[in-house]
């Protein structure tokens, strides 16, 4: 008996001295490297809309914004060598938050605001994704990071793609992006959950019946009314009713039409 | 052979039979994950069942219904054989109809599509209040079973005076006990937070104290799993092999530190979010450290009984006694299931100490590392030994042969490869950045898609060859349970367990009593669990409204 219990012992002994180990190596990383986990940060109200923010050259602040079903900005560009302070809210559930090729893996629960620090200085594309489920579109949501040489000039570029808008138009950018029609249809060319707004005036588009339309001002009125009436062939069927004033309507329609 | 009462004999039967149905469910919707992951199927859903339902009903029906079933059948089953007595069997029917009746509810609503919320049923998405119903009744009911097993335990101790409690006894015990301690927390959370909010009768939720609750009690839920397991590593898996359990003391031990350390560890499944001060994750890294201990002790003395019973059978040598054991033998067939089990654990436990360890964490968090690492625990050792306890089961409750002998002898190996196949793939994938529980053939597998990754296609793909195996194993595995149970009855119905002799049965008497060990247990979950809640409730976290999985609006009225 006295022989097992010495042999436990030793096995015993040996088992927690793995495991101590693992757990020393843990914190000489949290110390060493400063590799440290989220904290609490209370003050969301600060973090509900996205921003990029310079602090001093190559040091940006960052405030992302995950919402069902994108991640806003959706594009920023920065020089290599760049420190990226990331702060993550969520405006609706829950969302997760992983910069690919890189440590930065981070929740964004709602009624929090999450951070954690970043130095990319290798040139390339960083893909962003949301890694927890969050409704029906999650698998749509990506941002992009780009590292690249000439950061100042592409974002000159995607400053002047968004020509002056007229007074109507920007108020209809407004309203479908607070009435949260982003989250399901794009201005990029791309469907989503419903088809995209970019080129869709004066398309026709063949509906569930198999019957063809051309979209117009009166179709999309219709749509944004009754959702349901006319669905677009391919697409399911989960746009809600959402409350506008016909003046509201005519607006967003103004800015649908001017994405061509 | 102990003769049981057909009434008992029957619910115990019902009790493993009814989850293996909704197995062949689950383990279907497992399949389509990975072909979906894959992009071989490029569409939201297949043959009407949505993805993401579908991965509702697979973690909802495997790890939760499943499991839940197995482990109370198994007590109702262990108490009469080892204990002599029988637990009321009128309390068993009312704790199996209330289990039945909860697993149909949340089935009802998972099915039509209004309970898409996964397993973890994480707020602000609401399911139908059904699911929240259907999950406290499946729970509630598991309860009063244990609760059922006291008396008989308490007499056999008044009996015996002054004798050991057997192990499989108090392995019974501790898993329940674990159970108790982990379910109160998430009754809370399913109860006073989300049911009332999920009716209309409050309008938001706390999101971050909703999810403290939740992993206060899914990471316990985890040694539910494996905890049966242990039982059946420690009292039958030496019987099997032809040894002795190598030490009695130690599986004692195992059993009652993991009582102590399976509950105040919950937040290092929360390491990457906010809310929570990080000093107090830190704490529950060292507490998840210490409850790796006991499987560590567990993995020696079970290679001691099995090193013990292959010597007996004429192994020789530092290793070679390795060949003796009954790997493919027709009598002692569950040592197959046992030992697959093991290989896939060691596994399972080494990355397991990767997603605990604080900082490291953040490299594989909500990455397809985590179901790669989760189906060598769940999938491995508890799938394993659950299904072929329940094959056992079923043939001497019913006193029916196992019918197609011996293929189910092949079943844990080929299931052992699709796991190692599936979950290489899963971990490579993991390292890449392949985020879990995301429907990729839409976008990121999707050549057609602006959100294409090509760099992730080959591990992807590598899932699904393990997948094809594991459900081949499945296939094989239904037919004999059916063939088995449908067979004609060739001897008298009952229970029979394997049961193994004690090499080293010293005594101790700081492992022969519970009390001291749930007072512990018990401060334990205070000390980890007081700061930070104390913190999420003095942040004052604004509520979150109400969103169905399928509207980027909230639910009108909240």
């Amino acid at each position: 008996m006295s022989s097992t219990l010495k042999l436990e012992g030793k096995l015993f002994g040996g088992a927690m001295l793995f495991l101590t180990l693992c757990f020393g190596m843990t914190v000489y990383a949290v110390y060493k490297y400063g590799i440290d986990l989220p904290t609490c940060i209370n003050n969301v109200e600060a973090f509900t809309k996205s921003e990029v923010i310079e602090r001093a050259p190559k040091h940006y602040e960052i405030h992302y914004v995950a919402r069902m079903w994108a991640f806003e900005p959706a594009v920023i560009n920065v020089p290599p060598g760049s420190t990226l302070d990331i702060y993550l809210n969520s405006v609706d559930v829950t969302h997760g938050f992983q910069i690919a090729g890189t440590n930065a893996n981070l929740m964004a629960v709602p009624g929090a605001v999450n951070y954690t620090q970043l130095t990319l200085n290798k040139v390339g594309e960083y893909k962003i994704v949301c890694h927890e489920y969050c409704g029906l579109s999650h698998h749509n949501m990506m941002a992009t990071i780009n590292v690249t040489e000439n950061a100042a000039a592409a974002n000159a570029a995607m400053e002047s793609a968004q020509l002056a808008p007229s007074a109507d138009e920007a108020e209809g950018a407004k309203l479908l992006e607070s009435k949260a029609c982003l989250s399901c249809h794009t201005i990029n060319g791309s469907p989503l959950v419903g088809p995209t707004f970019k080129g869709v005036v004066g398309k026709e588009e063949t509906l569930e019946d198999g019957s063809k339309v051309t979209v117009d001002d009166a179709y999309l009125a219709e749509s944004i009314r009754e959702p349901q009436l006319k669905l677009v062939k391919g697409f399911p069927p989960v746009m809600p009713k959402i409350p506008v004033t016909d003046e509201e309507i005519r607006k967003m329609i103004a800015y649908i039409k001017s994405l061509k | 052979m102990v003769v049981i009462q057909p009434a008992l004999r029957k619910m115990i039967l019902f009790q493993i039979i009814f989850p293996s149905v909704l197995l062949i469910f689950g383990i279907y919707q497992g399949l389509m994950q990975f072909i979906h992951r894959a992009g071989i199927l490029r569409q939201v859903s297949f043959l009407g069942i949505e993805y993401y339902q579908g991965l509702t009903a697979h973690g909802v029906i495997n790890a939760i219904v499943f499991t839940t079933f197995f482990a109370v059948a198994f007590g109702n089953a262990l108490v009469p054989y080892f204990l002599g007595k029988e637990p009321s069997t009128k309390i068993v029917y009312l704790s199996g109809i209330m289990m039945a009746l909860g697993t149909l509810l949340a089935a009802i609503v998972i099915f039509s599509g209004q309970a898409s919320v996964l397993y973890t049923f994480y707020p602000p998405l609401q399911a139908h209040p059904l699911f929240y119903i259907g999950v406290a009744l499946l729970v509630v009911g598991s309860w009063i079973a244990f609760y059922n097993w006291v008396p008989p335990y308490l007499e056999w101790r008044r009996k015996n005076l002054g004798k050991k409690t057997p192990l499989a006894i108090v392995g019974l015990f501790t898993t329940f006990l674990v159970w108790q301690i982990a379910t109160l927390p998430v009754a809370y959370e399913v109860l006073v937070l989300l049911l009332p909010w999920s009716l209309g009768w409050t309008s938001t939720v706390n999101v971050v104290l909703a999810r403290t609750l939740f992993w206060f009690f899914g990471h316990p839920l985890v040694y539910f799993w494996i905890l049966p397991v242990y039982i059946m590593y420690y009292t039958m898996l030496p019987k099997v092999v032809g040894g002795k359990i190598y030490s009695d003391f130690a599986g004692r031990l195992a059993f009652l530190w993991l009582l102590v350390f399976s509950s105040p560890l919950g937040l290092h499944h929360q390491f990457t979010e906010p809310g929570i001060d990080s000093n107090w994750k830190m704490l529950h890294t060292i507490l998840t450290f210490f409850v790796a201990v006991p499987s560590v002790m567990t993995a020696f003395v079970v290679a001691a009984s099995m090193e013990y019973g292959a010597r007996e059978r004429g192994g020789k040598g530092l290793f070679s006694w390795w060949a003796k054991l009954p790997y493919f033998s027709k009598e002692n067939w569950l040592f197959g299931y046992f030992f697959c089990g093991l290989v896939l654990f060691i596994f399972g436990g080494i990355t397991g100490i990767v997603n605990a360890s604080y900082s490291m964490n953040r490299v594989v968090h909500n990455t397809a590392w985590l179901p790669a690492h989760f189906h060598m625990t769940v999938a491995g050792p508890v799938l394993l030994s659950f299904i072929g306890m329940i094959l056992h089961m079923t043939s001497t409750l019913t006193g029916k042969k196992i019918r197609f002998q011996p293929i189910h002898i092949w079943v844990p190996y080929i299931w052992m490869v699709g796991i190692f196949i599936s979950s290489t793939g899963s971990f490579i994938g993991g390292l890449l950045g392949v985020p879990r529980r995301t429907n990729m053939g839409m976008t990121y597998l999707n050549p057609d898609s602006q959100l294409y990754r090509p760099e992730w296609v080959f591990s992807s793909k590598m899932a699904v060859y393990g997948g094809v195996l594991m459900v081949i194993a499945m296939i094989i595995y239904f037919i004999v349970l059916f063939g088995t149970l449908f067979s004609k009855q060739t001897a008298k119905p009952g229970l029979e367990f394997p049961v193994s002799e004690v090499y080293d049965d010293a005594d101790y008497a700081v492992v022969r009593n519970f009390r001291p060990w749930i007072l512990v247990a018990i401060l334990a979950v205070i000390i980890a669990y007081t700061p930070p809640l104390y913190d999420i409730y003095k942040n004052q976290v604004k509520g979150s409204p109400a969103y169905a999985p399928s509207n980027p609006l909230p639910r009108a009225g909240s």
